[in-house]
């Protein structure tokens, strides 16, 4: 699977994942910041997008640094997914 | 004991949200259950949170708003809450959730929805509410115990405003366990036509209702909550007899005094013969009106007959969809609302004209 292929698929699932009801694939943008900017999530929303790496990637990240540097966008979630060979 | 109803706000299987008394056509449906009619919640509840929110927690915001907005400004000193089964659509999932990921890996949005006092709290967090906040889970008297504790309150000047409500959702697993006992009707039928014939079963329903109760009335004043009574017991029609003539006794009153009597009967001919014998004793001059076709059946369904009292004595007039025996009087000054639950849990309210 492609990086681009990989990022619609990790947009469906996040707006799944966080309800985001009113929000289609095509209004996120892959290297626009998910929290605060961009699609506005607070810390619970990063709580869900840790159990989503982890059930449907099985990527468990220990390190509150690097959670933070992986959960920037959804570009970076698919780099590192990518980069341990999940996809 | 006595409070003002100030304001309402009321999801219900009718078009209620808007603030209306039964101004659009009453639903009569044959889907065979009352699933609420719901307004479109980004206009009431702020969309950021909405999305977390189940959906009793949606109808319980919902209405506690629509309450709120309609009493201009005034801020309750108190929220009090009555719910039969809660937020247990999330509980289960909560728990089944659990099990699926073998105690790993839990999305906390179930979790902070599970509780079964999430619609209070959420009503105090949204609004900036600090004061006292409860929820009764009292089954059937839910909401007769939440209006209990909210005019103790206010006759003991703990609070000058309470905001009450009872809600409860649909949920199929309660459903289908309550099916195995005949609860509800198998036969295809509708709403409407609930009390035609003598079959076991009824409808289920869903509904929140909020209301603003005030130690002084004020010119947006429904109605005055003068008196709750409940009691757990299997009864026949003497005991509840007494049960009543204690209540109006304790206010003065007398059978006689009571102009409408809004009864819960749901059609079940396995638990309505409590709700005929009834009638039977009532004085002749009474009116009896029924509203359970028009919510089917819950455990917090008196919330709904509050508001539909609370109306009738504002507008004082009785629409035609509730009545069962007509009104030899054209004033309704007093309503008395009477709920069984299985005919173990009991609630009586009795309501005046302001």
């Amino acid at each position: 699977m492609s990086e681009e292929e990989l990022i619609e698929q990790l947009k469906t699932q996040i707006i799944e994942a966080l309800s985001l009801e009113d929000i289609t694939p095509a209004d996120i943008d892959p290297d626009a910041p998910l929290f605060v900017e961009g699609l506005g999530l607070d810390s619970i929303d990063a709580i869900e997008l840790m159990l989503l790496l982890e059930r449907n990637y099985n990527i468990h990240i220990d390190d509150p640094k690097k959670r933070r540097e992986v959960l920037t966008s959804v570009r970076t979630m698919a780099q590192l997914i990518q980069s341990q060979g999940k996809e | 004991m006595q409070a003002y109803i100030n304001s309402t706000g009321i999801i219900s299987p009718q078009q209620t949200y808007d603030g209306t008394f039964f101004a659009a056509p009453i639903v009569n449906t044959d889907s065979m259950i009352l699933n609420a009619m719901e307004p479109v919640y980004k206009e009431i509840i702020n969309p950021v949170l909405l999305r977390r929110m189940s959906h009793v927690i949606k109808m319980g915001l919902g209405a506690s708003n629509l309450c709120l907005k309609a009493a201009e400004g005034i801020r309750p000193d108190a929220v009090v809450v009555g719910t039969g089964l809660a937020c247990l659509y999330d509980l289960e999932k909560f728990l089944l959730s659990i099990d699926d990921y073998h105690e790993k890996m839990l999305s906390p949005i179930p979790f902070i929805n599970s509780s079964h006092n999430t619609v209070s709290s959420q009503i105090a967090i949204m609004n900036k509410l600090t004061g006292y906040n409860i929820t009764y889970c009292h089954r059937a008297i839910s909401f007769e115990s939440a209006l209990m504790d909210s005019l103790m309150l206010i006759a003991e000047n703990k609070a000058d405003n309470v905001l009450a409500g009872g809600i409860d959702e649909f949920l199929h697993n309660y459903y289908t366990i309550f099916n195995l006992l005949s609860y509800w009707r198998k036969e295809t039928i509708s709403n409407l036509s609930l009390f035609e014939g003598s079959h076991p079963g009824s409808i289920p329903g869903e509904g929140a209702a909020f209301f603003l109760l005030g130690k002084e009335k004020n010119e947006k004043t429904l109605a005055k909550l003068t008196d709750v009574q409940t009691f757990v017991t299997k009864c026949d029609v003497s005991y509840l007899k007494n049960e009543i003539d204690n209540l109006l006794q304790r206010n003065g009153l007398e059978r006689k005094d009571v102009d409408l009597f809004l009864l819960g009967r749901n059609g079940d001919n396995q638990h309505d013969g409590i709700y005929l014998d009834l009638e039977k004793i009532l004085p002749e001059t009474s009116c009896v009106a029924y509203f359970k076709h028009l919510c089917g059946e819950y455990m917090t369904a008196s919330s709904f007959a509050t508001w539909v009292a609370a109306n009738i004595l504002k507008t004082e007039n009785i629409p035609d969809c509730l009545i069962k025996k007509a009104p030899a009087q054209s004033q309704i000054k007093r309503i008395l609302i009477y709920n069984h639950y299985l005919e173990k849990e009991h609630g009586l309210i009795l309501l005046e004209a302001k």
